[in-house]
């Protein structure tokens, strides 16, 4: 599952989540049509339309033996949301399988594949941030660690606050932009006085918040998508 | 309608609040200390994730038989020579009060810190028949004497300096003075012992309504509740009817998360248990008693979405730990509770229409439930208010139409894709180097303080093909 | 004004309109407190020594201050010792009867200005006078009913002889307590709450129980620590070796 704002703003991520796991021997497959899992209608109170969403959504994933999701709210929304906004018994039951079936990345990797030795696709020193959808409703916190740690060719260190959210918050980030910046500058306060040389995330929504202050205010600290700092194999094992 | 809705709008609010330095300043520290002292009193205390459930499981079982128990709790007061009275609205519980005040013949009245009370507005009513209403917890005082209202939960003048009490004191006591907290306490003692000393009545709230025993139950740290409940000649409690509990063995369990989530501390200083007015001899205590119930809005939860709002114990956790909180703090959200839970609150108290901007004065992200000694699923309410607004039509007509025409396109591919190939065209001269520093309309609002990146020139979908073909190989 | 009936129509009409909802329990009573608290007060005199230890470091760190001596005789030279260090003049004490030893008669040959509590109701003036000694007293000097060793928190009953105001007017407030009142824990202490509301309360019984967990506090002020708002500026627990004869809640 690609979402939204992977597919629109980040498909270079897409790409090298491919790769990834295409070296280690994954087959990966991309159902056509996909367009978003609904969350941003679901936050906001649009139920009715967010339901038809997922159900179109359960559809395109019906045959999928497992679905990795480079969002951790994305993910969230399939496992936990998806089966309380079906209202017919049959499709309520074919979003709990595909709930069950559903991994963040940093999931998949760790804790299905058993995979937590990378090469770092780019060096330096990687500080970590917490989304909350992933943190607080998927209640994983240690996955990315370990990937990050075990990296060979940078260094990891942890970041205070880490827990904190980025303000990003979906429509939260324009429905109240001022208070939005207010808590992704102390976010990303914290961030630069680590010494960093890029945070991490498992999040698209976090990455534009984080990305889109850092570059408005001429940081050399970048934002970055977990799988853009895990080097793909060359060639399956 | 309990409380008028404010003057200005929220986001206007939001934005005063976060231009006030000194107020960034003291809610950072403010906010940061509670959320350490709380983490720290939890690590070392391994059975609480069992009590959290269990607290959640005791106000659950309550509700489910909330008659039951309010009777019980009604009976054992009067059986201990109390008298209950029940309110309905806001206008009915200050009424009852004003008639025990007139009735009395009070003319002072000296009040422990009480959100129920805060609530009902009850100290402009008691001003307006003619009976001075004294708040004693320390800063209650200092905003009572401000004239302004709350801004924490717990610590309602979080906002003020030390200087700033020092002028207030000053100006308001008359009494010179320096800005050191020591000798501003000082002064408060002083000044407040004597109305303790003097007061015809005594107002409280009450934290727990023990049906068992007919035992009302306050927390607090300075003493005031104790002054309240014992030396005036008439007590009374007004008491939220979501607050009654069913035994003694249930209020432990209460007393051993409450202070913990609040302030780190494994008790507050007083846990002041009041079983009816005075008895047995003693020196001092209330000739009468007085339980004032209030509905106010809580009645129609047992059955509304806002049921699991109905546990909530007043710690103040989630303020704390709220980033949206931590940034403009309590005024600014407009009604008498403020924070994630103030959201829901303010929701039972005035209907949905009144939380139409507040109930998306949040990112959703949950520390909020994390901290909650009871668990209340706060995010998952806001989203149930957020969808009440938008299924009731109350929202504005452009949000409207925005997301009608995003749940559209999110439907249906053909769509979706011919957005992105627009979207892709019309950005371009917005578009500097790999980022867009400003657009027009819709994601003004965004770009006024963060780049946006730009539609990629093929989305991830418009390149699977070549990268299908490159997994085949 | 709604009557208690119309209000519980509306509580009912609502709770009838709620869905189904798993059934939750709330906590199980001991169905005869008094009697396991019998059980409970036996097994705990055999682990006194290890509550006490733990009761002294938990009060500690609240901010109380901890005296331990071996008799009655020693605990009335502790009171006095805390008033003269502290430049006390006047004190009010529990009577007697509730204390478990007389603290007014070596105080007074010291010097002080010692009151105790009358043992049984007295008229509306006296207590006016009674009320005003108290306020005007540096020293209050009280038993507690329950020392609990989780928190360090002293529980004192109300009632005749037993004055809420000696432990909450004074600027100074000293507990002497022995041995029986330790228990463990909050569970415990929970216990105990039900065992004393359970049947009739005895006749000299007051209607109010304070947790005392340390001296009066606030950090209202820019969150800055004092002491001594309303209530006692300091705490002092006197532990006595030997026991204390005295009326038990």
């Amino acid at each position: 599952m690609v979402t939204c704002l992977g597919d629109v703003f980040y498909p270079e991520v897409g790409e090298k989540i491919v790769r990834l796991l295409r070296g280690l021997g994954v087959t990966v497959e991309f159902p056509a049509g996909q367009t978003c899992c609904g969350l941003p209608l679901f936050n906001s109170g649009y139920h009715a339309a967010a339901a038809a969403v997922a159900r179109r959504t359960i559809g395109l994933f019906r045959d999928a033996e497992q679905v990795v999701v480079p969002s951790g709210s994305c993910a969230w929304m399939v496992k936990h949301e998806y089966p309380g906004l079906m209202t017919d018994p049959a499709d309520r039951t074919a979003a709990e399988r595909l709930a069950g079936r559903t991994h963040e990345l940093s999931q998949f990797l760790v804790r299905r594949l058993g995979r937590r030795r990378f090469r770092s696709a780019v060096g330096g020193r990687l500080t970590y941030h917490d989304s909350c959808h992933l943190l607080r409703g998927l209640h994983e916190s240690e996955s990315p660690r370990a990937l990050l740690r075990d990296l060979s060719g940078s260094q990891f260190v942890e970041l205070p606050g880490s827990d904190e959210c980025c303000g990003f918050g979906g429509s939260f980030a324009v429905r109240l932009p001022e208070v939005s910046t207010a808590i992704l500058d102390k976010k990303l306060a914290s961030v630069e006085a680590t010494g960093a040389d890029a945070v991490v995330a498992c999040d698209a929504g976090c990455l534009m918040q984080m990305r889109g202050g850092l570059s408005r205010r001429g940081s050399r600290v970048r934002a970055l998508h977990l799988a853009e700092v895990l080097a793909p194999e060359e060639t399956p094992r | 309608m309990s409380e008028s809705e404010p003057a200005t709008p929220f986001r206007e609010r939001a934005g005063q609040a976060l231009r006030d330095s000194f107020l960034q300043e003291a809610l950072t520290i403010a906010t940061t200390k509670f959320i350490g002292l709380r983490r720290e009193a939890f690590d070392e205390f391994p059975e609480g994730e069992a009590l959290r459930d269990r607290a959640r499981e005791i106000k659950e079982a309550t509700l489910q038989r909330l008659d039951h128990y309010l009777d019980r709790l009604i009976d054992n007061v009067e059986r201990r020579g109390g008298h209950v009275h029940y309110a309905t609205t806001s206008e009915e519980a200050r009424g009852i009060v004003l008639d025990i005040a007139r009735r009395t013949g009070a003319r002072t009245a000296v009040k422990s810190k009480s959100m129920a009370t805060e609530e009902i507005h009850l100290n402009d009513a008691l001003e307006a028949a003619g009976v001075t209403p004294i708040e004693t917890d320390l800063g209650e005082y200092i905003i009572q004497l401000a004239h302004e209202r709350p801004s924490h939960i717990i610590a309602p003048a979080i906002h003020k300096t030390k200087g700033q009490v020092a002028e207030l004191f000053a100006r308001e006591l008359k009494r010179e003075t320096v800005a050191d907290p020591e000798v501003l306490t000082r002064i408060a003692r002083e000044e407040l012992r004597e109305k303790f000393l003097q007061a015809d009545l005594g107002i409280s709230g009450a934290n727990f309504g023990v049906a068992d025993t007919g035992t009302i139950v306050l927390v607090t740290n300075e003493g005031n509740g104790r002054m309240v409940t014992s030396l005036p000649r008439v007590h009374v409690a007004v008491m939220g009817v979501e607050k009654v509990i069913p035994s003694m063995t249930d209020l432990a369990v209460f007393l051993a998360i409450l202070a913990k989530s609040a302030t780190g501390q494994k008790l507050s200083v007083y846990t002041s248990l009041v079983d009816g007015p005075r008895r047995g001899g003693e020196l001092e205590g209330p000739e009468e008693f007085h339980l004032v119930l209030l509905d106010n809005g809580r009645i129609r939860q047992i059955a509304g979405p806002l049921r699991e709002a109905l546990s909530c114990l007043r710690c103040g956790a989630c303020l704390n730990v709220c980033p949206v909180y931590r940034q403009i703090g309590g005024h600014a959200y407009g009604y008498t509770y403020p924070g994630p839970i103030g959201i829901l609150l303010t929701a039972m108290l005035n209907g949905t229409e009144s939380v139409k901007d507040l109930a998306h004065a949040s990112s959703l992200c949950g520390a909020c439930l994390e901290a909650c000694p009871v668990r209340i699923d706060i995010p998952r309410m806001l989203i149930e208010l957020r969808k009440d607004v938008s299924e009731r039509r109350i929202a504005p007509w452009s949000e409207r139409v925005v997301f009608g025409a995003l749940g559209r396109l999110l439907q249906h591919p053909a769509l979706y894709r011919v957005a992105a190939r627009l979207a892709r065209l019309v950005q371009r001269p917005f578009v500097r180097g790999d980022v867009i520093r400003r657009v027009p309309l819709v994601f003004s609002d965004w770009t006024r303080t963060r780049d946006l990146p730009p539609i990629a020139a093929r989305t991830f979908q418009e390149r699977w093909a070549e990268l299908e073909r490159a997994g085949r190989r | 004004m709604t009557s208690r009936a119309e209000f519980f129509d509306r509580i009912r009409a609502e709770m009838g309109r709620t869905r189904e909802l798993a059934p939750m329990a709330p906590s199980v009573r001991p169905a005869r407190p008094r009697e396991r608290l019998d059980v409970l007060r036996r097994e705990l005199s055999e682990r006194w020594r290890e509550n006490l230890q733990r009761f002294q470091h938990e009060f500690e760190r609240v901010g109380g201050v901890f005296h331990r001596v071996p008799d009655v005789r020693e605990a009335s030279e502790a009171v006095a010792r805390i008033a003269s260090e502290r430049g006390v003049r006047r004190v009010v004490a529990w009577h007697a009867g509730a204390l478990g030893l007389d603290v007014v008669a070596p105080l007074t040959t010291r010097g002080f200005e010692a009151v105790a509590a009358p043992d049984a109701e007295v008229a509306g003036n006296e207590r006016e006078r009674r009320r005003a000694l108290a306020a005007a007293a540096d020293l209050g000097v009280t038993g507690a009913d329950l020392a609990v060793a989780e928190t360090g928190s002293l529980v004192v009953v109300s009632g005749a002889g037993r004055p809420r105001s000696a432990s909450l007017l004074p600027a100074c407030h000293v507990a002497v307590f022995d041995r029986e009142v330790l228990v463990e824990s909050l569970v415990q202490a929970g216990l105990v709450l039900e065992a004393w509301h359970d049947g009739t309360a005895p006749p000299w019984r007051g209607a109010s129980i304070n947790v005392i967990t340390g001296p009066s506090r606030t950090a209202d002020i820019e969150l800055t620590l004092t002491r001594g708002v309303h209530g006692p500026r300091e705490v002092h627990a006197v532990f006595v070796e030997q026991g204390l004869a005295l009326r038990r809640v």
